[in-house]
């Protein structure tokens, strides 16, 4: 072709410029990279006044009526002299992850306090991305919040996320159906199954049950739930070994597969997150649905939603034979403190004012959320507000196996292979012998094994 | 394109003899260097720099923490690691096998588009026009567009189905059904790129051997097997080099429409360092995985240069 683009050889001085660019370039990211190298927080002293910014997702409302906003606002009526700035974080917990974890370990000091996962604490411990709070706060702290939690965002002996707002599983139903067909709330799961079967007979309900079965985390926590309510665990209690090849795995995939087969759930259930779960449901053409917190206030949006005042929501069923009621997924979002903050006086200020009653009597009065502050999430006032949180108090709680740094690892061969089963590429019993032998690899490298 | 030409090149280029070179070029050469050293350094930064340095990454014990990378000693470990995943073989596997298969495709799909366009007198920009227009498109959009009509329970594809009796499947809920309906979406894309470059190559392929064919009475089927298509090589080459290195990096299709699933079935080598480096932050086995990725593209790219190659030198001489 175009002959003006022929190669030229290199001569001996262009070599050795071009060689001195590489230097150059290697020169500049040497110095990039010693620069990172600020370490942990060394103001961790008393001023009591400054800026600092506060990274988080959307989490309700907009505008004027952003919870985020909200919460700044009553932060800053309280101390005039903190300022607190936000950043508005994508809604996309990976793409989260992935950006503070090469901001901090950039060394950057920006955002000062940021809202993660729940399921981040040992991975940020691990790789110190994350100050441990337990070292800066008294354990009069961490006993105000709900039962579970804070275990959930301890790692290696120190507490790493002073959780924000909890959520997890719930059984949503459509109760002008159960009361039109005489039928109880599922207590078990083979009950909802049938029940759902009966919907659809009559023709009143497209699909019985509509739920998250794609291949991503949301699996994992659906996951969870029927492994738990089977007796079942991911791993053994020191993670580090994978338990998942057992017969209480076997019979919690092979439910959730015949939910498809039978004709109960859809097909399409296998390509279902949050949104299209939700979207069947609120749109009438699901009996059941198993969601987190917000479907309520969705489903009975009436610009969102075709069955206002229909749904009814109750703990989710479990395995006949065991116990009411089965497990919840835990879900929801810890506040964590950059370590190369520059104000961790301030961050600790406003994470502190975050879990106290003000603050979460905003996130659950006024936006429904789950309160983590065990007195606020007990007290009347909140129980009677609003028919989901009325019954997390009865719910059954399991955490996702994040006890672990490789946890994303350990996730991904649990959704990978369940999501094969109910695609019908595997059987239960392989995919679960194959889901352990990732799950081992995943654990058995400190520095973190498996793909 | 120099890659390409470079056989060509070397053989007919008549270059300067060394001794012929005088000061003033030779002065000439050093301000260039000079003008386009800032630019120079800049991609020695921003490309050779990162490549470098993934490649150090994945010989390396990789500990991230607070305060940046370490590179703790040389290891192999995460080779290791790679070779012992079967989600690992399996992504080679899969992305060799997807570029093979729609680089095929295109290239068939191409050729013939850019075939028809080249007799095309009236109209010929308009259609390419249109043509363009998936091309154009970002590839995130396309997947998003794809994902609609692939979607499980209001899909397009699943509407049309329904309306011949042919039910109502859930294209991406099974493998085969996601393998094929990504490479859909991708052939639907990128096949219009590959007909421009050919009707570029026609539209230059010079005319008295035609009327020599004309003369000889070659049919339209032979003179197509017998002149165009070795004359095109080398611009089928080149569309395919292309292609080669594009449909290798496949990421957007599968994170926007399976996440890699179901299972890991539509995990390609791009997705799987993804999910290593930034979900994982295991930044050993995923600067190998990009490592292995690279080696694996270069390698394909030398190999489909080497089957050109002959053909190229050929048609000079």
């Amino acid at each position: 072709m175009s002959r003006r683009f022929a190669p030229r050889r290199l001569s001996g001085p262009t070599l050795r410029l071009a060689a001195l660019a590489g230097a150059g370039a290697l020169a500049i990211a040497a110095c990039s990279s010693s620069s990172a190298s600020g370490n942990s927080p060394t103001n961790t002293g008393s001023s009591t006044s400054g800026t600092i910014v506060w990274w988080a997702s959307p989490i309700a409302g907009s505008g004027p009526t952003d919870t985020r906003t909200v919460l700044i606002n009553a932060f800053e009526k309280q101390y005039p002299k903190i300022h607190v700035k936000l950043e508005n974080a994508s809604t996309n917990t990976d793409t989260n992850r992935a950006t503070l974890a090469t901001q901090i370990s950039g060394g950057s000091s920006t955002p000062d306090v940021f809202m993660g996962d729940v399921i981040w604490p040992a991975q940020f411990g691990a790789h110190q991305l994350a100050v441990p709070l337990s070292k800066y706060l008294p354990k009069s702290f961490f006993a105000q919040f709900a039962p579970g939690l804070v275990q959930g965002a301890t790692y290696k002996g120190q507490v790493y996320g002073s959780p924000l707002f909890e959520d997890q599983g719930f059984l949503y139903y459509r109760k002008d159906l159960l009361a039109k067909d005489h039928l109880p709330v599922p207590k078990t799961w083979e009950q909802l199954m049938s029940e759902a079967k009966t919907m659809q007979k009559k023709g009143q309900v497209k699909y019985g049950f509509v739920w998250e079965g794609d291949s991503y985390e949301g699996l994992t926590c659906d996951f969870m739930e029927y492994l738990t309510d089977a007796g079942g665990t991911v791993t053994n209690p020191g993670f580090t070994k994978g338990t998942l090849n057992s017969p209480a795995a076997i019979k919690a995939v092979t439910f959730m597969r015949k939910l498809i087969t039978s004709g109960v759930s859809p097909s399409a259930v296998t390509t279902f997150q949050e949104p299209q779960a939700m979207d069947a449901f609120a749109s009438g053409q699901a009996a059941f649905l198993r969601n987190w917190d917000y479907a309520y206030s969705y489903a009975n949006t009436p610009s969102t939603s075709k069955v206002v005042g229909k749904v009814g929501v109750a703990p989710l069923p479990t395995f006949a034979g065991q116990s009411y009621p089965g497990y919840s997924n835990i879900g929801g979002w810890n506040m964590y403190i950059n370590p190369h903050s520059k104000h961790l006086s301030l961050d600790l200020t406003f994470i502190k004012w975050l879990a106290s009653p003000a603050a979460q009597r905003i996130l659950a009065l006024k936006y429904s959320e789950i309160p983590t502050n065990e007195s606020v999430r007990t007290s009347p006032a909140v129980i009677k507000s609003n028919a989901v949180l009325a019954i997390v108090p009865q719910t059954r709680l399991v955490p996702r196996p994040a006890g672990t740094p490789n946890y994303p690892a350990v996730s991904t061969a649990i959704y990978q292979n369940v999501n094969a089963v109910l695609a019908g590429s595997a059987s239960p019993s392989s995919a679960m012998s194959s889901a352990n032998s990732q799950v081992n690899s995943a654990l058995s490298s400190s520095s973190g094994g498996g793909l | 394109m120099a890659a390409i030409s470079t056989t060509a090149e070397r053989t007919t280029a008549a270059a300067p003899p060394r001794g012929r070179r005088d000061a003033n070029t030779k002065k000439l050469a050093r301000i260039g260097w000079g003008f386009s050293a800032p630019a120079l350094l800049v991609i020695a930064a921003v490309t050779i720099f990162p490549i470098v340095y993934s490649v150090i990454m994945s010989v390396s014990n990789v500990q991230l923490s607070g305060n940046g990378f370490a590179l703790n000693g040389i290891t192999g470990g995460n080779y290791s690691v790679l070779v012992h995943a079967a989600v690992w073989r399996y992504a080679v596997i899969f992305t060799i096998v997807y570029t093979l298969i729609t680089v095929i495709v295109e290239l068939v799909i191409g050729t013939c588009i850019a075939l028809v366009l080249e007799r095309l007198t009236a109209g010929r920009g308009w259609l390419m026009a249109l043509l363009l227009i998936p091309w154009s498109m970002i590839t995130v959009i396309n997947a998003e567009l794809y994902g609609y009509i692939y979607n499980g329970t209001y899909g397009v594809y699943q509407y049309l189905t329904g309306l011949v009796g042919l039910g109502h499947p859930v294209i991406l809920g099974t493998p085969t059904g996601a393998i094929a309906g990504m490479m859909v979406a991708d052939i639907w894309k990128t096949t219009p790129f590959v007909a421009i470059i050919v009707l570029a190559g026609l539209v230059m392929l010079p005319g008295d051997v035609y009327e020599a064919a004309e003369m000889d009475g070659a049919s339209g089927w032979t003179t197509f097997w017998r002149i165009t298509l070795p004359l095109l090589r080398p611009t089928i080459a080149l569309a395919v080099m292309f292609r080669v290195l594009q449909a290798f990096g496949l990421f957007d299709l599968p994170y926007v429409l399976t996440g890699g699933g179901p299972g890991y079935s539509t995990n390609s080598l791009a997705i799987l360092g993804y999910f290593a480096m930034f979900k994982n932050l295991d930044f050993g086995p995923g600067a190998a995985v990009a490592t292995s990725t690279a080696a694996l593209v270069l390698l394909g790219c030398l190999a489909s240069l080497r089957v050109f190659r002959v053909q190229v030198g050929k048609e000079n001489a």
